[in-house]
């Protein structure tokens, strides 16, 4: 089994949010270990997939008054409000300073036989995460399947404002709604896969049905953690270590949310500040 | 351009030196066939401004597929000296000439090219074949 970091954070602003998640990045790319994080939102929030304009917002009226931060990630907008968000910031290489002989361990022999580590393929994760996903469901009852190929445009400026208006290889369905669907950031050191799992229908994303909806039943995320860290687990041969961010951690973060997330250069603009002091210390 | 001509990045890039008449080295840079074909669906790229001075093994770019967004490597390092600016309108097609009319930027080389850590062709299908299985 790999050691895997679990964080489980109570409801936090946007910004606050992303910048956990831009943080376990880097650090698990440093550090060599893996992360998965649970979150949820302050308040309804939309959030742009990487290379969205912000001006698209105005394609989506009920969520104007939200307000919006822009992901690392690519793919579309979300509205994130009554649902479940997760992060898993997977190593794509070995900290510098790990010894070439330790690489027989028990997670690179998982990195051999199922596409993890440096040459890991980006679909493989996603097909991961919402397999755990559509077995939960199937826990509580739920038939839900993974969207094969889709016939939908290519084209950037063809795609629907909102990611779960959008269908991808991999996306989490029942029947033909998007309950869950996730997105990636990747470097050469690490990857970031965060994704959404909507548990009921929002006030300010009125056309997108959540479980609750499609269910006809409450979905308590007391209930629906242990199952899927069970499943997760088993996929991915993780064994968790309950780890809060540390006060150092936490002061790095705070800069970082301050110096890039609630800036309107990177939220409107996408303009990217020099990050490397908060990445390499 | 014939891939068997040029050097690879462990990353994926391609790069193709040659020597303008001032007797500058000149690296024209791309996305082989092999990441091509893996990363499907390209959706988004983007592409540094001419003037931009880059790092061999820094990001000189960035692209979205399937929605992930990868960074795009320099080989080399220098200053951009030209952008492919059509790549982006057609980049369902990229993969049909990764190789040639579908280049990315051109650098201008500063010091030497540090070959040892570029692949050639062999030795780039060799990587490929690795991770393949």
């Amino acid at each position: 089994m790999t050691d895997c970091r679990l964080l489980i954070d109570p409801p936090a602003a946007g910004a606050w949010n992303m910048a956990v998640d831009e943080w376990l990045w880097h650090w698990a790319g440093k550090t060599g270990r893996w992360c998965l994080r649970f979150y949820r939102w302050e308040g309804p929030t939309l959030s742009l997939g990487y290379f969205q304009n912000h001006e698209d917002r105005q394609q989506h009226p009920p969520s104007l008054s939200c307000p919006v931060v822009r992901r690392i990630s690519g793919g579309g907008a979300i509205v994130h409000d009554v649902e479940w968000t997760y992060s898993l910031a997977v190593p794509l290489k070995l900290p510098t300073n790990e010894p070439r002989a330790n690489q027989t361990s028990e997670g690179l022999i998982v990195s051999r036989n199922s596409g993890c580590g440096r040459n890991m393929p980006r679909q493989w994760l996603y097909e991961v995460v919402h397999g755990t996903i559509v077995e939960l469901l199937a826990h509580f009852g739920v038939h839900a399947q993974i969207c094969g190929k889709v016939q939908e445009g290519k084209k950037a400026a063809a795609l629907p404002f909102l990611c779960f208006q959008r269908r991808s290889p991999g996306d989490v369905l029942v029947g033909p709604i998007k309950v869950a669907g996730s997105a990636q950031r990747r470097n050469n050191d690490a990857l970031l896969q965060h994704g959404s799992l909507l548990l009921a229908r929002s006030l300010v994303a009125p056309e997108l049905p959540g479980l609750k909806e499609i269910a006809g039943r409450e979905f308590p995320f007391e209930f629906v953690l242990e199952v899927w860290l069970a499943r997760l687990s088993d996929r991915l041969r993780l064994s968790w270590a309950e780890e809060q961010l540390s006060e150092t951690e936490r002061a790095a973060i705070d800069q970082l949310v301050l110096a890039k997330h609630n800036c309107p250069a990177w939220v409107i603009k996408r303009t990217r500040p020099e990050l490397s002091m908060f990445f390499n210390s | 351009m014939k891939p068997e001509d040029l050097l690879f990045t462990k990353t994926h890039e391609w790069v193709h030196l040659t020597t303008n008449p001032t007797g500058e080295t000149i690296a024209t840079v791309g996305i082989s066939a092999f990441a091509l074909e893996a990363l499907t669906d390209l959706v988004f790229i983007e592409l540094p401004p001419v003037g931009r001075r880059v790092e061999a093994g820094g990001a000189f770019g960035e692209i979205e597929s399937v929605k992930a967004v990868s960074d795009l490597y320099s080989p080399v390092n220098g200053e951009v000296v030209e952008v492919n600016t059509a790549v982006a309108d057609r980049l369902d097609r990229i993969a049909e000439d990764p190789y040639g009319a579908n280049w990315l930027v051109k650098i201008k080389v500063a010091g030497d090219v540090d070959r040892s850590t570029l692949l050639s062709y062999d030795e780039y299908q060799k990587q490929c074949a690795e991770e393949s299985h």
